[in-house]
């Protein structure tokens, strides 16, 4: 007999701010597991993760992979006869273990109040803008530039220092990220009913990670494979770009001579996530695909931050490389103003479902293993669901 | 008494009869009997042109009795009765022989069944020939009914018959009218209150001058048969009255469940344990207050108290239910920072509005939590440091999780259980219980409303729990029927019953007590029994009991069965 746990029926209003607006209507038909692709033992989405929510049981909630398993095809929410919408409830829980898994509590206060984000978003974009121009006008005694343009005018802040800055900025917000990964890592691992891993485990599924961080495979499983296969340029393109701009930023950004090796790829990384933020806020503002259906605050912000540092990257690009020195160096400060932002919002947002999914795919893989070598029979299940992911790794 | 002229027609019944029976051999030896005019077969008898045969038969040979080797009577034996008669035969100068259900269906030897076959239509040929004409009584209907109990049924029923123009005599045993739906507050699924309901029934019924109200009364005795019954009402204070009656309706009602049978819960030892009718009067009131007089923050309302366990009852009192549902709707609009917690078994919502309403209630944030049957929950005291009163423990069935609840209230949802003094009614208006000890209706699916003894009906919670509309739909379904028996102003009593030979009878009245539709009176005068023939349902039982040979069964005597029993063997 597992222990006894107290019922709380506050927690399901508190998801409603984290979007969960009809999970009450559940009344557990199971539809939506006969019909989830993603649904198999251990790992009964999403009825179980519905079922806890509404009994408001926040431990088991917390350790709970479920909804990072789920990639929202939508049909679920299809086939309930009481629109509960489960894969809503799923998102609204995704949210909301991110907020958890913060340590700082600045995730949960973005996602319960978008004026508090937005505020934020802007006092650090205003700061940022107000310290480049400060710092340009007070000590560059009015050099604003950014690039060693070819009149003979050395940068006054030039890509070696915004460089230092970006990797300053980068491990900071990295390190709250990893802090995070490490609670999410003792909440499900370390949850009550679940069996003690070995290392041998932790070892033997450690390829799970990176497989499920640079595919999303598991995404291919969905009816509908078009927003898999926008979101994998969107991410790919988002990661090429990470890595020019993290170690090749002075090649890549002075020129205005284009360096062709570098930037075909950042070409083909901006391809990539203007398809990707296209097919989204298309989606979003549609709603014709149940992913993009229900839209939260944070997810306008994101798509929309994105949307504008793409743009406000491609203007600077094409006004350095055209030669317009003191514009291009005007909507460099802008792009600032934008990716700072926009960094710092990245271990408090959904922008660190990056780490948690393929970190919940591992996880997963090592609870299957240690559930069924504790039950029989679930070993079939083990076997038809994530022993072959863990094979392809 | 000349030779009898017997038709003897058989049935192929399509090929039911035809593939295992050869009809033909049939019809051959039925040639050879004597006393048989005329033999056929046909495909199938009871069809127009079958029935025509035998009307043509009847006339064209003179016949005077007719068998029909076919089916069961139970299926055919009234088609081919009014065939008879078409032709001025005597309905009950013919006899069947059931030769299908009997003969082709459970046999697979055709041989041996055809053999069955000829000896079952010989004893209907040897038994139609001491068959007599028989006609029916017919009895005056007095037009009043008596109505028991003046709940929403028996005042609906009471109503429906005096809008007709029928007088009716309403006998309550309260002080008061309006019955269990009194102590409600608004109703399912569309939160009507429950007093609007019976406001406006209870005003007509004072009012009308069709109805002779009698409060705080009970049916003392009730003698007679249909059409023609005799009560003896008896009024707190000594009042008595006597009452000529046609018909009579039962509709006394059920009672709540007893909740502190229910040890585990602690009704009656914990204070804020309460029970679906307390809550009733707290919502009438208009205050939820627990018993220290705080506004509650958990309100725990436990479905299925008393019905659909091992221990108590088996059946759903069905109204709960969706009673539960409309608590969690009026507690929240009526102290909207208290929680509800539902907990149930199953949920129960099968009629019209009712998913609608539920969903209403989920929509409302009740946390719904489903437990086993006949694993209830228990309920503590909570401990000084929780922000609650109590503590539930249970095992939830969703999901797998043994949990505890916290509450400030727990509402029973008590259940619904036939009322202590039905066997005494069931007595007195001669009708029989389930063993829930519910009144039992003449046939569950197609008869629901009439019992087993005619002129007595049953309307409401007495025959089983129901809710508002089904109670009221039997009451004017019961009023129906009796407006129809008293237009057609006299009672049609079958020709089939058992009458008794003054001559013989010693009096022993052993048939008395043996009768299971007090059909037979005792002349204490004449020191000798007489069967109410309206009453009699030719059963048999008096007349195989009768010591002195003294009772004899119309249309099964003695000569009849023994000629049945010489046809098989011949």
């Amino acid at each position: 007999m597992t222990a006894t746990v107290r019922v709380n029926p506050k927690l399901i209003s508190e998801l409603q701010s984290y979007g969960a607006e009809d999970v009450q209507n559940c009344y557990h038909c199971g539809n939506c597991s006969a019909a989830c692709p993603y649904s198999s033992e251990p790992f009964i989405l999403p009825r179980m993760s519905t079922r806890l929510l509404q009994m408001g049981l926040e431990e088991s909630l917390r350790g709970n992979l479920e909804p990072w398993l789920c990639y929202y095809c939508g049909q679920c929410s299809d086939q309930c006869p009481r629109d509960a919408e489960p894969g809503a409830t799923m998102m609204s829980l995704r949210r909301w273990l991110t907020g958890r898994y913060d340590f700082t509590g600045i995730a949960r206060r973005f996602y319960r109040s978008w004026k508090i984000e937005l505020a934020a978003l802007i006092i650090v974009a205003l700061l940022t803008g107000a310290g480049l121009l400060a710092y340009g006008f007070l000590w560059g005694g009015g050099n604003l530039s950014v690039f060693d343009t070819g009149g003979g005018q050395s940068a006054f802040l030039p890509a070696g220092a915004i460089h230092v800055v970006d990797w300053v900025l980068g491990l900071m917000f990295i390190t709250v990220v990893l802090v995070n990964m490490a609670r999410m890592w003792h909440f499900t691992m370390h949850a009550e009913d679940i069996p003690r891993a070995s290392a041998g485990a932790y070892l033997r599924h450690a390829l799970l990670f990176p497989l499920h961080f640079f595919t999303q495979k598991r995404w291919a499983k969905c009816d509908n494979n078009m927003p898999w296969l926008t979101h994998l340029p969107l991410m790919l393109g988002y990661l090429t770009m990470l890595v020019l701009i993290m170690f090749f930023l002075e090649p890549f950004q002075d020129g205005p001579a284009i360096d062709w090796k570098l930037h075909t790829l950042g070409y083909l990384a901006t391809a990539g996530l203007l398809v990707g933020v296209w097919y989204a806020v298309r989606g979003r503002l549609k709603k014709n695909v149940p992913m993009y259906r229900h839209s939260h605050s944070t997810d306008w912000v994101f798509v929309l931050l994105l949307l504008a540092i793409v743009a406000t990257g491609v203007l600077l690009h094409v006004l350095h490389r055209l030669g317009f020195g003191a514009a291009a160096n005007l909507t460099y400060v802008a792009h600032m103003m934008v990716v700072v932002p926009w960094m710092m919002r990245f271990p408090f947002s959904k922008w660190s479902h990056m780490m948690y999914r393929p970190l919940a795919m591992y996880f997963a893989a090592i609870q299957t293993e240690a559930l069924a070598s504790q039950s029989p029979q679930l070993q079939g299940g083990a076997e038809d669901e994530l022993a072959p992911v863990a094979e392809a790794a | 008494m000349s030779e009898p002229r017997t038709g003897v027609f058989i049935c192929n019944c399509g090929t039911n009869i035809a593939n295992v029976i050869d009809v033909e051999a049939v019809r051959a030896f039925a040639l050879t009997v004597p006393g048989v005019t005329v033999a056929r077969t046909y495909r199938y008898v009871c069809s127009k042109p079958g029935q025509e045969m035998i009307i043509k038969d009847i006339k064209e040979h003179a016949l005077d009795r007719v068998v029909v080797a076919a089916c069961s009577p139970r299926m055919h034996e009234k088609t081919f009765r009014k065939a008879c008669q078409a032709a001025g035969l005597n309905p009950y100068m013919l006899e069947m022989a059931n030769i299908r259900e009997q003969c082709a269906w459970p046999h697979v030897d055709g041989l041996a069944a055809t053999e069955k076959a000829l000896a079952l239509t010989s004893a209907a040929i040897f038994r139609v020939r001491q068959q007599e004409p028989l006609e029916g009584l017919t009895a005056e209907m007095c037009p009043t009914t008596l109505v028991l109990g003046g709940g929403i049924a028996g005042m609906t029923a009471a109503l429906e018959l005096a809008d007709g123009g029928h007088p009716v005599v309403l006998v309550e045993k309260a002080e008061r009218l309006g019955g269990n739906l009194a102590r409600v507050d608004l109703t399912a699924p569309y939160l009507d209150s429950a007093r609007d309901l019976i406001t406006e029934r209870i005003t007509r019924v004072q009012g009308s001058s069709k109805i002779k109200l009698m409060l705080r009364s009970q049916l003392k005795s009730l003698t007679g048969f249909v059409g023609n019954f005799d009560a003896e009402i008896v009024t707190d204070g000594g009042g008595e009255a006597t009452a000529r009656l046609g018909n009579v309706i039962v509709a006394t009602g059920y009672k709540e469940f007893d909740a502190a049978r229910v040890t585990h819960f602690g009704y009656g030892k914990l204070p804020n344990v309460i029970t679906s009718f307390e809550l009733e009067k707290m919502l009438t009131a208009g205050r939820i207050e627990t018993r220290e007089d705080r506004k509650p923050q958990y309100v725990a309302i436990i479905h299925c108290v008393g019905s659909r366990s091992a221990e108590f009852h088996g059946y759903c009192s069905r109204v709960c239910c969706m009673t539960a549902i409309k608590y969690a709707q009026e507690i929240k609009s009526a102290v909207p920072s208290c929680h509800v917690l539902d907990i149930y078994i199953d949920m129960n919502a099968f009629g019209k509005g009712q998913e609608d309403f539920y969903k209403r209630g989920s929509e409302a944030k009740t946390m719904f939590l489903m437990f086993g049957k006949n694993d209830y929950p228990f309920i503590r005291k909570a401990d000084a440091k929780d922000d609650c009163d109590m503590l539930l423990v249970m095992d939830e069935q969703l999901s797998g999780k043994r949990i505890e609840i916290p509450a400030d209230l727990v509402v029973l949802m008590v259940g619904m259980e036939a009322r202590a003094d039905s066997g005494e009614v069931a007595h007195l208006v001669n009708i029989s219980r389930d063993k829930d000890g519910w009144f039992i209706e003449s046939h569950p699916k197609l008869d629901p409303v009439a019992t087993t003894t005619d002129g007595i009906y049953i309307a409401g919670c007495c025959a089983a729990p129901k809710d508002i509309p089904d109670s009221v739909a039997q009451a004017r379904a019961a009023a129906a029927r009796i407006m129809g028996r008293i237009a057609k102003g006299k009672i049609e009593i079958e020709a089939v019953y058992a009458e008794v030979d003054e001559d013989f009878c010693s009096g022993c009245r052993m048939c008395n007590e043996l009768c299971p539709y007090s059909a037979i009176e005792y002349d204490e005068e004449k020191k000798r029994s007489h069967v109410i023939s309206a009453v009699c349902k030719a059963c048999g039982a008096c007349v195989a009991a009768c010591p002195s040979g003294a009772i004899k069964a119309r249309h099964f005597t003695d000569k009849q069965i023994f000629a049945e029993i010489e046809g098989v063997l011949a």
